[in-house]
């Protein structure tokens, strides 16, 4: 459907107002950080800042171990998310287009495992990382993120190859491409988005997780982001602006992870898109 | 390919597979294998890191497991002691009702923003959208302590720029007003701020499957004359369909087991009125040390959810969706 | 085959590696051994671990001290997970509200043979009650803290105050003078007292002879309903309406930050811990020479009135492998040399009744005049959900302050809901 100009304006305007409902929320924690703490709770109407200041920043950062826990971040997260898309996508084509004795089981394997709360899961994840000596070591989160983010990436994947057109890998057999070559050329690079959009989903749950980083890494230098987050609120008073200040440097990883992938992905899935 | 063709044939299912002349042999071993050697991370993984524990969850259901009996690693099994405690409660069967209709809610409003927005999308100028969609991606990342937080100073009694501002527009009675004072009023704004962060997922993933329908689908949509709801109907539903059905049933499930934004907001109050399951969990399981009772309300919480979403497992379980050979 | 391997990793499994190897087992001396130390942030200061620490490994040769800091947030399941290991650390810090929770699990050594060696004729008598379970000692006390009144002493002076309250009656004539002198100003809170301030609660409770709970041999029964109960309830009403405070009827003094309000300078008085005041020098440094404090007054004349007291306990885990060496830590920990410490810091030593330095800063001097009459709430583990979760005297302070029950109900709903924790889960 071609756009009249009036029409793209029309659309635009309803993104901006869209986009701005949605950054509200973190406008406010971005106005929050550079606002000096004492301003936080005023009964000014305080929509802009009434003053700036990027001492949270400079305090937050130079809070002892910053840098150790966001090496361990990176570490825990991007290796789990890599995991995870491997072993989801290679999952994915079965499920989604072979047929196979136990491919059902496998789907409802994939599907109650999303169900179980895994707060409650924490006691016996607990002890099998005891048994298996990986207490206080950073594999044992890493492990734990690509348990916990597995499930959704297979089954998200498995959504979006089931939703390409299995015409273009035939045409692809046709040519002379086998099964596989043809799962390669020609559906791997449409999952461009899928994959962009699960890794981006298992990168934010890995880098926020609190729970087992807190319980499984018993050692100061071993431990993640969230629990250094954590360390803001003392007994004698949260700092808020610190807290908002860390936020925003917290945030900014997983953005700057989607504007890669993202720019790396998607050009893959319209060209692929207008080859067939 | 023809255009013509296309149209007809929902995405996601298979045309009739072409005659076979010329490969009518079996499947030979390698070929049998493969689905399963493939699988094998992904299975293996869940099964030692995922089902295991859960496994081991549902058998402590079955066992006191207080502090004291995990540091000294006694079992002692009380059968379905905790489950009757958990059940016999009269304010849990009240909880679960509250849990599922705050599901329902957050779903729908999830799933629907994500929908619409993913279709604005498509259609905005590139630079408007990754405006937008930079938007998404930091309200997605944000950290919850960070947007639970936020999200109380802007709804706070005295200090709320929610306040404020409708103040300012006149709204003289919004002065000091309470926006936690009752359940119903907490569990919305607990809402606003689940679905403020699950809306870029599932719109992400939306408008990854709108991307995937081949344009030329589009092309000649247009020039049929289809306008703009007929070419939604018969190009971008198809595509998307799946999708929408996939981040349903997984929003389900996630916003079910929410637990973290309702415990900061107002920790299951005023008065327990904005307590859901989860938050029971916690109380009677976790914060007390009860590791038997929690894991009997988890089994609790799983059965609800495979009520919750039977329809779609059965749906699943019998389709015939992308059976090829 | 498969089977029986497989039950058998099962019930291995299920049993949990839950260490049990307490047979005691001591290093031959000589042995390198570390002592792991874990205290929460904000306890001890600095200056206090560095010199204990020290002098602990000159006095034991081959000893090292594995001291970390841990934080409040999450310490519940840190500290689940940590006792549940093979290796748990030696010594832990537990909240008083805590400590019976843990005691009652047996998952603690028990210290009733060493409270001689540990200073124990100078204990504080809530702390040390917190540490007790069926008759046995399982913690220590270590330091502790309780709620005065915070106050501006230049707006006293400009409203014609001439000396802190010493009775109810002056406190509120206080209040009033305050609203003459300063009302005009919208903003201007006499009283800053959100509602669901329940430390305060608890000290006007006290006053009237009352107490949220009864013991009875290991048990407890709410008494939140009771004439006392429901006379201290009244007074915290009067105090708010008398002032007209603006603070939140449904939330507490942390949310939001109520040394935050009163740095910002237009409140008079806050009932609050002694650091909260440093907390409001932090973003207004002035504040602090315009502040004094007075304890709490009683509703009987010349007394001030029994407070809440916060604090914490010293345990040390029953699966940990130098249980002597920790009895000796704790000893060193609570001796007179470094309780004192605690009393210059500001805080009130849980092992040592000289309070003299505490007297250094009025605001501290208060704190300590206050802490000779401080008790703490219902010994029992049960306590500890209550603090985890939903509190059934913050749900009544809300209630009760915003009209929507009377106060018979809303002591009523309470007493049942405490009575429903203390019994059961």
């Amino acid at each position: 459907m071609r756009k009249t100009r009036g029409q793209q304006i029309a659309l635009n305007t309803v993104g901006i107002v869209v986009a701005v409902l949605f950054a509200f929320p973190t406008y406010w924690m971005l106005t929050s950080s550079i606002k000096p703490s004492g301003d936080l709770l005023t009964p000014d109407y305080d929509l802009v800042p009434l003053a700036v200041t990027f001492d949270n920043f400079a305090s937050a950062i130079a809070k002892p171990g910053f840098v150790v826990h966001l090496a361990n971040s990176l570490i825990v997260t991007l290796g789990a998310v890599a995991c995870s898309l491997v072993a989801g996508v290679l999952a994915a084509f079965p499920l989604a287009r072979l047929r196979f004795r136990g491919r059902k089981g496998f789907l409802l394997l994939v599907l109650i495992a999303q169900m179980a709360p895994i707060e409650a899961l924490f006691i016996p994840m607990f002890l099998l990382m005891q048994d298996a000596g990986l207490l206080n070591k950073l594999p044992s989160l890493l492990l734990v993120y690509f348990a916990i983010t597995l499930p959704f990436t297979v089954w998200t994947l498995r959504g979006f190859v089931a939703g390409i057109p299995f015409e273009l890998e035939e045409a692809a057999m046709v040519d002379g491409c086998g099964r596989f070559g043809a799962f390669r050329r020609v559906v791997l690079p449409l999952l461009g988005p899928g994959l962009v959009a699960t890794s981006v989903f298992a990168f934010i749950t890995a880098w926020n997780e609190f729970l087992y980083a807190l319980v499984f890494m018993r050692d100061a230098d071993k431990q993640t982001l969230p629990v250094w987050l954590a360390t803001f609120k003392t007994v004698f008073g949260t700092d808020w602006g610190g807290i908002m200040a860390a936020s925003v440097l917290y945030a900014l990883p997983a953005l700057v992870f989607f504007l890669i992938v993202q720019r790396k992905l998607v050009s893959g899935a319209t060209a692929g898109a207008l080859k067939g | 390919m023809t255009a013509t063709a296309q149209i007809t044939v929902p995405a996601g299912s298979s045309p009739p597979a072409p005659p076979r002349a010329g490969r009518p042999r079996r499947a030979g071993f390698g070929e049998r294998t493969v689905p399963y050697l493939l699988l094998a991370p992904a299975v293996i993984t869940m099964l030692v890191l995922l089902g295991w524990p859960a496994i081991q969850v549902v058998g402590i259901s079955f066992r006191k497991l207080d502090l004291g009996e995990l540091v000294r690693g006694e079992v002692v099994w009380v059968g379905l002691d905790n489950y009757v405690s958990v059940l016999s409660d009269p304010e849990v069967w009240t909880i679960t009702l509250r849990t599922v209709l705050f599901t329902v809610a957050c779903v729908v409003g999830t799933v629907l923003a994500g929908l619409l927005i993913a279709v604005l999308m498509r259609h905005l100028s590139s630079k408007v959208r990754i405006a937008l969609q930079v938007c998404l991606v930091l309200a997605w990342a944000t950290p919850i302590l960070a947007t639970t937080t936020v999200f109380q100073w802007i709804f706070d009694q005295q200090y709320g720029i929610l306040n404020k501002t409708l103040v300012k527009l006149g709204f003289e009675s919004f002065a000091g007003f309470s926006w936690f004072s009752s359940g119903a009023s907490t569990l919305t704004v607990i809402g606003l701020l689940i679905v403020w962060q699950a809306v870029p997922f599932v719109c992400f993933t939306i408008y990854a499957g709108l991307l995937a329908a081949p344009r030329e689908l589009y092309e000649a949509a247009s020039i049929d004359g289809a306008s703009g709801w007929q070419t939604f109907a018969t190009v971008s539903w198809p595509a998307i369909r799946s999708l929408v059905t996939l981040a349903t049933f997984l929003s389900v499930i996630w916003d079910f087991k929410v637990f973290a934004q309702v415990w900061a907001i107002r920790q299951g109050g005023p008065d327990g009125e904005s307590t859901t399951l989860p938050v029971v969990l916690y109380l009677k399981g976790i914060a007390q040390r009860h590791f038997g009772v929690a894991s009997a309300i988890a089994v609790l919480m799983i059965i609800v959810l495979l009520a919750l979403t039977a329809r779609y497992l059965q749906l699943l379980l019998r389709s015939r969706e992308a059976d090829v050979s | 085959m498969v089977g029986a391997a497989a039950i058998a990793l099962a019930t291995a499994g299920c049993a949990g590696s839950g260490g049990t190897d307490n047979s005691g087992d001591e290093a031959k001396a000589g042995e390198p051994r570390t002592l792991t130390v874990w205290l929460m942030n904000g306890s001890a200061p600095q200056t206090l671990t560095d010199s204990l620490n020290k002098e602990f490994e000159k006095k034991h040769d081959g000893v090292t001290v594995k001291y970390e800091v841990q934080e409040w947030n999450g310490i519940q399941d840190k500290l689940t997970t940590a006792l549940g290991s093979q290796e748990p650390p030696d010594v832990i810090e537990l909240g008083n509200t805590q400590a019976p929770s843990f005691a009652s699990e047996k998952v603690l050594t028990d210290l009733s043979g060493d409270v001689d060696k540990l200073n124990g004729d100078q204990w504080l008598d809530s702390l040390k009650a917190s540490g007790e379970w069926d008759g046995k000692q399982y913690s220590t006390p270590f330091y502790a803290a309780n709620r005065e009144v915070i106050y501006r002493t230049d707006m006293f002076e400009q409203a014609g105050i001439t000396a802190p309250p010493t009775s109810r009656d002056e406190w509120l004539d206080a209040i009033t003078k305050l609203k003459a002198k300063f009302g005009k100003d919208k903003q201007f809170q006499p009283l800053y007292l959100p509602g669901q301030n329940w430390y305060a609660l608890l000290s006007f409770i006290y006053d009237e002879g009352g107490d949220i709970a009864k013991k009875d041999g290991n048990d407890f029964t709410a008494t939140v309903n009771s004439d006392e109960a429901k006379a201290g309830l009244e007074f915290y009403k009067q105090l708010v309406d008398a002032s007209g405070t603006t603070a939140p009827k449904d939330n507490d003094e942390q949310n939001p930050e109520q040394a935050g309000i009163y740095g910002q300078g237009k409140v008079a008085m806050m009932i609050a811990l002694p650091w909260e005041v440093d907390t409001a020098a932090k973003d207004h440094p002035d504040i602090k020479e315009k502040t004094s404090a007075f304890p709490i007054p009683s509703k009987n004349a010349g007394e001030t009135a029994p407070v809440f007291q916060g604090g914490s306990n010293l345990a040390i885990p029953l699966n940990s492998k130098n249980a002597d060496l920790a009895k000796e830590y704790l000893a060193l920990m609570l001796s007179s040399k470094y309780q004192a410490q605690f009393a210059q810091a500001g805080m009130v030593p849980g092992a040592s009744t000289d309070l003299s330095a505490l007297d250094a800063n009025p605001v501290s001097k208060a704190m300590a005049e206050a802490s000779k009459n401080g008790k703490s709430v219902p010994a029992t583990p049960k306590w500890a959900t209550i603090e985890a979760g939903q509190n059934p005297l913050k749900d009544m302070l809300t209630a009760y302050l915003t009209g929507a029950k009377s106060i018979d109900a809303a002591t009523d709903d309470a007493n049942k809901a405490l009575d429903a924790a203390f019994s059961g889960s």
